[in-house]
């Protein structure tokens, strides 16, 4: 069908990262904790990545756009979990309860 | 069957295997665990794609500093003790997830799919070409022709685009200084708190272990409560 | 080929020739078992390198400290590795109650396998290297930080209070100070122009036109920064404070005994020799030396590192945590951060290669002239920042003093009264 790396065609990597985006979706939109959710969110920027970087590799890996956005992508990911981490922290220490669904007021 | 498919196989089970136990477990601390053996998977993917760097920068940055804040996170909040359970729309989000993953197999994998507009009632009165046709399997690689090699020094050609001007100069320092502004930001967020404020959240966790306490003691003796005694505890 | 020099490469050439042969129906499974006995002897090298270290360490602390060390199991205490063996293996292998047995017993595994991963790229000889990873030195700081997580799964798994505690300690020592190292690591990288190992050692070597010059000369600052951070990620005195006896009663693994901790203590010490070795490879010139075998030049440099790390175990007082943090983000990252950008500069100004200055536009000079140049500027910057932070430290001082004697005064005041 495809064209082979080592045996793998592309549609194998594309097939995975949408799994994995797909899970992460369904671990984002179905909990009730606060930490839970960043955790699927984490599992989709890593589906994303997955994509980018398989697109690279099979479709133009001597230019350096594919690196550069999966790079944003791992960057932006680690700056996003640690400002969302501090934030369920700091509405911990003050309504000692981190449920997205209990935080529907603009006052704390 | 080569190596590297058995290889990506076994991977890839692995990397959806802690995947979904990430997001069905009710223990947050498993869950974190299982998201770090998730990391490592896609590691190995990345390394099955011939790009080291990334594979290396995948261990060092997701399990050497987010999985730790993660863990950390979970254990300040006391994430131990309770039990996440689930949401209120669990139902419709896995049903979201199924149509979503069904669409990006689609456009993405090797589903094909014939669709026939002029059997849908309300939907042929608006198509303009009713005709059967063919939806899926896009071919992303073209047919026929070899995929090119990585070349030796994709790393410097990497690090010199990320500062040459006409390439990807400016995301780079925008990226620094989101970095820079989310540095200053956490530090601002998780800081000290002057005095009037730890005491506010001393009385807090003062009134939340009252009632914690109170409701433990109600539940250990449900049946010899007098109407008295629970008027009291209300005032109280 | 001169046997005593390629000694380590005409045995391995020779075993993979067998193995080739036993194995010439499938050659990928030839080479898996190559590479697994490759592992295997590496693994050996580094548990038996254990044993051994425990002892030297003993008696070189001891010697310090003015005493004889272990000196009854054996001729000169030398079987004292075995009898501690013996005395691990038969000790009981308990749980504790409501500890999560699965995240219990696969702490002390992780923090095994971590710490004896770092050995697949070190290079003990030209061409003996486990694997040429052209991301080496990257691959080596982000194992490090791997073997973080098995310590939080220690202190998690143990159910038990003082271990969490002490997990959490030993993760924001282990995490802080790896910032330091990766920083220090750049400069090395930067005039390697690679971040393979073997490449780094290359360029210290006087093949191919290099000037033959250890990394050390070039850059002082990052030898010693990378150095202390690196002690301080094995947890060694005088940064063990996470497993003090009298401070937290020995942190994450004190639930663990008898093979477990044995574990534990394994991968403390073999995570010590492979920064020994990962120094001598990065600022030390690796296996590249004169007259002696190549091996022998590697262990020779990794032992005289690792009898430094036991000189400063005997002889320094344990560090506080908050001396620890403030020395990690207050001295050593803007100190690294500030030697890193004149270093970049120094090197785009002054190059080595005229192919170089045409392109960058720098000035030509020697290599030796190079090496000077970026000496003298490592060596200003870390005096200058020790002179600093003496200022800053004698000021503190004073006025800790001063309050001190402003409270004496008013408690006589007041007794007197």
């Amino acid at each position: 069908m495809q064209n082979v790396l080592n045996g793998i065609p592309l549609w194998w990597y594309l097939v995975v990262s949408s799994a994995l985006f797909c899970i992460g979706l369904y671990g984002t939109l179905a909990r009730k904790n606060a930490i839970a959710l960043l955790m699927g969110v984490e599992l989709m920027l890593n589906a994303a990545n997955i994509n980018l970087l398989a697109f690279w590799r099979y479709l133009a890996p001597d230019t350096a756009g594919g690196l550069a956005f999966a790079a944003f992508v791992l960057v932006i990911a680690a700056a996003e979990a640690a400002v969302g981490l501090a934030l369920v922290i700091s509405v911990y220490r003050t309504t000692r309860s981190i449920d997205p669904e209990a935080l529907d007021q603009m006052k704390l | 069957m080569t190596v590297q498919q058995v290889l990506f196989i076994v991977i890839s089970l692995v990397v959806l295997g802690a995947a979904l136990f990430v997001v069905t477990t009710r223990n947050l601390f498993r869950a974190a665990l299982m998201m770090i053996l998730a990391f490592f998977g896609i590691a190995g993917l990345f390394v099955l794609l011939e790009i080291g760097l990334f594979a290396v920068a995948q261990v060092l940055i997701y399990i050497g500093a987010i999985s730790i804040l993660v863990i950390f996170a979970v254990m300040l909040t006391r994430g131990m003790q309770g039990m996440v359970p689930r949401n209120s729309q669990a139902v419709g989000a896995a049903v979201t997830a199924a149509i979503i993953f069904a669409v990006l197999l689609l456009i993405l994998g090797p589903l094909r799919v014939t669709v026939d507009l002029a059997r849908w009632p309300v939907i042929s009165l608006f198509a303009g070409n009713a005709s059967p046709r063919e939806v899926g399997g896009i071919a992303w690689t073209p047919a026929n022709q070899a995929i090119p090699p990585v070349p030796e020094t994709y790393i410097s050609d990497f690090g010199r685009a990320l500062v040459d001007l006409n390439q990807y100069l400016l995301p780079f320092l925008l990226i620094a200084f989101l970095v820079d502004v989310v540095l200053a930001g956490a530090i601002f967020i998780a800081r000290q708190r002057r005095p009037a404020e730890v005491i506010e959240e001393r009385q807090l966790r003062a009134e939340e272990d009252a009632e914690e306490a109170e409701a433990m003691r109600r539940a250990s003796a449900p049946s010899a409560l007098p109407e008295g005694a629970v008027a009291s505890a209300a005032d109280h | 080929m001169n046997p005593i020099n390629d000694l380590l490469r005409i045995l391995s050439d020779f075993v993979a020739g067998i193995i080739g042969s036993i194995f010439s129906f499938s050659p990928f499974l030839a080479d898996l078992v190559t590479m697994g006995l490759a592992a295997l002897i590496l693994c050996t090298f580094a548990a038996l390198s254990f044993m051994g270290l425990t002892y030297v360490e003993r008696k070189v602390v001891a010697r310090i400290q003015d005493r004889l060390g272990p000196n009854q199991a054996g001729p000169l205490g030398l079987l004292q590795p075995l009898a501690d063996g013996i005395k691990m293996f038969t000790k009981e292998d308990t749980t504790p109650a409501n500890a999560d047995r699965w995240v219990y017993n696969l702490a002390p595994l992780v923090i095994a396998i971590f710490a004896l991963t770092t050995y697949a790229v070190l290079p003990f000889a030209p061409g003996v290297v486990g694997t040429n990873l052209n991301v080496g030195a990257f691959y080596l700081i982000a194992i490090g930080s791997g073997s973080i997580v098995a310590i939080l799964m220690a202190g998690w798994g143990s159910n038990n209070k003082y271990a969490l505690l002490g997990a959490f300690r030993t993760v924001a020592q282990l995490v802080g100070y790896e910032v330091p190292m990766l920083l220090n690591v750049l400069p090395v990288v930067m005039m390697a122009g690679s971040m393979s190992l073997v490449d780094i050692i290359h360029k210290q070597t006087t093949l191919d036109g290099n000037p033959g010059i250890p990394f050390i000369v070039f850059f002082p600052l990052s030898a010693l920064v990378f150095l202390i951070s690196g002690i301080a990620e094995t947890g060694r005195s005088p940064f063990d404070l996470l497993e003090a006896e009298s401070e937290i009663v020995a942190g994450f693994h004190v639930e663990y005994s008898g093979m477990k901790f044995a574990l534990f203590f394994l991968g403390e010490y073999v995570n010590a020799l492979a920064v020994a070795f990962v120094f001598s490879t990065f600022f030390l010139g690796g296996y590249a030396g004169p007259i002696l075998p190549p091996y022998i030049w590697l262990l020779l440099k990794a032992a005289f590192i690792f009898f430094i790390f036991m000189w400063l175990r005997g002889t320094l007082p344990r560090i506080r945590i908050d001396q620890m943090h403030n020395l990690n983000w207050k001295f050593f990252v803007p100190v690294s951060i500030v030697h890193l950008v004149v270093v970049m500069v120094l090197m785009k100004l002054f190059v080595t290669s005229p192919a170089q200055a045409q392109a960058v536009g720098g000035i030509l000079v020697t290599p030796i002239a190079q090496a000077v140049i970026l000496f003298i500027a490592s060596m200003t910057i870390l005096l200058v920042s020790l002179a600093i932070a003496a200022q800053r430290a004698r000021a503190l001082r004073l006025q800790e003093e001063a309050i001190l004697e402003r409270r004496r005064a008013e408690n006589l005041a007041a007794v007197g009264a």
